[in-house]
């Protein structure tokens, strides 16, 4: 028994940084659980699972369609730690957010915002989802909506913004109200220690330092079915920094303008440059960045740079003058035997480079559905089959497994039914005797 | 509307057809598994029902072992195998969920089976037992057999080529080139490639030679749709089925339309009278001289009222079958 749970300690030890960090927390066996088959991939028993909620979200009539996503996307969090591609849950949750976008009974529904509040810290740029919820109105009274929306601020080290949202979060009478000020009051205090350990510390660093590795930082995960963490954990690996002594949600006791009661903070996050103080509307999709340093794939073999000479002009040098000899090639010498090779090579041909791909934010996609609902009367394709329904999961069903589960669902109804007689008829008989 | 050069089967299924296939070795004889939980065997020539055997769920496919033997299976998991002289049932195994595909592969002597549950079986159709288990990156939807080829598609448009005479890896994955759910994937009778159809009426003609001047000659068309309105009715193509001499294809769709087309010349050969509803399955006869075609409601929009499945077959002839020479 202790063994057991001492080999499950050491997996969960060694797995750490494949781990995403969950709000809620993570229940252990869960993780224990998703770390002993990470080798292997998700099990039959994971996937008959995934499947049972796939068809349930397709088959629900009752009047909380959102409970059915609400807790296929928490099982999903807890049996993909590591995030990542082979989860879905990206794909999950935009789903979801965008299936209830025009039911309006969900808009302020605590488990609603907090779909799109994780959706938002699954895409690049949270705030502009944010944005776009405040202008959508879904979970402008809900103060979970603003703590996310500030604490995006925060990260950025952006402070003023930070506050400025819990002022419209005070406008609005987000609930619940003591949570909004608990986590309003835990904001200011970290912003007015900040501003202090700034002014001690004066204006000292100067030139550039090493990139050191900041504890606590979310690191961006590598690889795209697996998220694996990066061996580099400085710079550009790291998306965000959160926790550390900047505990969320802990109101710093008395006056933090004390100077004898110093607590060191390694991060030193630096508050970032000047910003209007004005919470900037809703407007038009933000452009996409074009990405830098993209590169075709080229040979890179053969290359020759070109050279300059002092006038600055590029020379080629002259090519080598062939050898006026024979060169001495050893009779025996024969070409080596090419090693037999398990996978045909000529299969690799199939690969071709990958298209360039318009930039497409998950954001614009929204943008893209509603605009779509829009056109829907002008439509000039129409599909012939129940299009919605195959495609509403995070996986595709064809029309015969959408039957096939009105079959077995019929035969659960049978069976339980004639049970029920069964039961009914032994009944009479005993009230007979 | 039924012409001289076609008919319609008698004690057809009860329920709608999931798929029609000809004996290997005479046209006489036509295999027919459906939602009903039934295989039948009918006389094509005499249009009777020669037999008639029972699954504990629906059936989702069947295939001939050889003329006196049929492997079926379906919603129950099992794979049963049928002899049909002596009418009696074998369950070889199970999969861990519905079966979708049921193949034999002759040059390799193989039943192949595949299933939702994300994997493809393998079946020493002798004994009977199991040969083998292949996992699948998804649900497996459709699979045909290529010589000792074998291709898989599967639920997320991805499409895999498997060596049957060595397992141990996947020859080639592929994603299928059509921007929607897979349906209906068959091989050429001469083995070099394969016809994929999709749910929103397209078809793609692939090969299977990795080199790039043979990939140059893919191609895909729109096909089954319907224009009403000024608005396009788009319908799923469920349906393929070669001809086995002149390497030509039929396809059918939800619009209840069967086309026969020339993947050579890249011209529509022909297209038939409008059946009562979509086209579920669709089968040349080995001599490639009869098509049977299941006309049979697939749900594809819920559970609405629809007309009855039936099965006709259709005499062809080479005017409708074989490429125009030019």
């Amino acid at each position: 028994m202790s063994t057991m749970a001492e080999g499950g300690d050491v997996d969960w030890e060694l797995s750490k940084e494949n781990i995403q960090p969950l709000r809620r927390g993570r229940d252990i066996s869960a993780l224990h659980q998703a770390l002993s088959q990470r080798e292997e991939g998700p099990t039959s028993a994971v996937n008959q699972q995934k499947q049972m909620f796939e068809s349930e979200l397709r088959m629900y009539d009752g009047d909380d369609p959102l409970s059915v996503w609400d807790r296929y996307i928490k099982w999903t969090e807890q049996t993909f730690p590591q995030g990542g591609k082979e989860s879905n849950l990206s794909t999950l949750l935009e789903r979801a957010v965008t299936r209830f976008t025009d039911e309006k009974m969900y808009h302020n529904d605590p488990r609603y915002v907090e779909l799109w509040i994780k959706f938002a810290e699954n895409c690049p740029e949270p705030l502009d989802i944010y944005r776009y919820m405040q202008a959508q109105g879904i979970g402008v009274t809900q103060a979970s909506l603003y703590i996310a929306w500030s604490e995006e601020y925060e990260n950025q080290g952006n402070y003023q913004k930070a506050d400025l949202v819990y002022q419209e979060a005070f406008k609005k009478c987000a609930e619940p109200h003591d949570r909004l000020l608990q986590f309003h009051k835990a904001l200011q205090a970290r912003v007015s220690r900040q501003v202090f350990l700034k002014l001690e510390n004066g204006s000292s660093d100067e030139e550039p330092k090493q990139p050191e590795r900041v504890s606590l930082a979310h690191l961006k995960h590598r690889g795209k079915k697996k998220a694996i963490a990066p061996v580099n954990r400085t710079g550009t690996a790291i998306k965000r920094v959160t926790g550390g002594l900047q505990t969320h949600g802990v109101p710093v006791l008395g006056n933090v303008s004390n100077s004898q009661l110093l607590i060191f903070d390694e991060n030193k996050a630096e508050a970032a440059g000047p910003s209007e103080p004005t919470l900037e509307p809703w407007v038009a999709p933000p452009t996409s960045r074009a990405k830098e340093n993209e590169q075709n794939p080229a040979k890179w073999c053969d290359v020759k740079m070109p050279q300059k000479t002092k006038f600055g002009h590029a020379v080629m040098p002259p090519p080598p003058p062939k050898p006026t000899f024979q060169p001495f090639v050893e009779e025996s010498d024969q070409p080596p035997t090419m090693t037999p090779c398990k996978i045909n090579p000529a299969v690799n041909s199939v690969l071709s480079a990958r298209k360039p791909r318009t930039e497409e934010t998950p954001l614009k996609r929204l943008q893209e559905q509603q605009h779509k609902k829009a056109e829907a009367g002008k439509l000039q394709e129409q599909s012939m089959y129940c299009k919605e329904l195959l495609l509403s999961g995070a996986t595709e069903f064809c029309f015969e497994e959408l039957r096939a589960e009105h079959f077995f669902k019929k035969m659960a109804q049978e069976s339980q039914k004639a049970g029920g007689e069964g039961c009914q008829a032994a009944a009479a008989a005993a009230a007979a005797n | 509307m039924t012409g001289c050069n076609e008919y319609k089967l008698n004690q057809g299924p009860e329920d709608s057809i999931s798929a029609v296939k000809f004996s290997p070795s005479t046209a006489q004889f036509l295999l027919v598994s459906s939602w009903d939980c039934t295989v039948r065997l009918f006389d094509v020539g005499g249009n009777t029902m020669r037999m008639k055997y029972q699954h504990t769920a629906p059936v989702l496919d069947c295939a001939f072992y050889d003329p006196t033997h049929s492997w079926s299976g379906g919603l129950d998991a099992h794979l049963k195998t049928h002899d049909l002289n002596t009418d009696q049932d074998t369950i070889v195994g199970t999969h861990d969920a519905p079966i979708r595909c049921v193949e034999y592969c002759p040059e390799v002597n193989v039943m192949v089976t595949g299933s939702w549950d994300r994997s493809v079986r393998l079946w020493d159709p002798r004994t009977p037992c199991n040969a083998g288990t292949f996992t699948q990156p998804d649900k497996v939807y459709t699979l045909s057999v290529a010589g000792d080829r074998l291709i898989v598609g599967t639920a997320g448009r991805r499409v895999l080529v498997w060596d049957l005479r060595n397992m141990g890896y996947v020859q080639q994955r592929r994603e299928s080139s059509l921007k929607y759910q897979t349906r209906c994937i068959r091989a050429f009778p001469n083995k070099q490639g394969y016809v994929l159809s999709s749910i929103e009426g397209r078809v793609a003609v692939e090969y299977l030679d990795p080199s790039q001047e043979v990939q140059k000659k893919k191609y895909a068309f729109k096909c089954h749709r319907l224009k009403e309105e000024g608005i396009e009715q788009v319908y799923p193509v469920n349906a393929i089925s070669f001809h086995s001499i002149h390497n030509t294809f039929a396809t059918g769709g939800s619009d209840g339309f069967v086309n026969i087309w020339d993947p050579f010349n890249k011209k529509r050969l022909c297209q038939f009278h409008r059946y009562p509803t979509s086209i579920a399955s669709l089968a040349f006869s080995n001599d490639g001289t009869m098509l049977a075609i299941a006309s049979s409601y697939m749900h594809e929009k819920g559970d609405i009222s629809h007309p009855e499945d039936a099965i006709f077959i259709r005499q062809v002839t080479d005017a409708e079958t074989k490429p125009k020479s030019t």
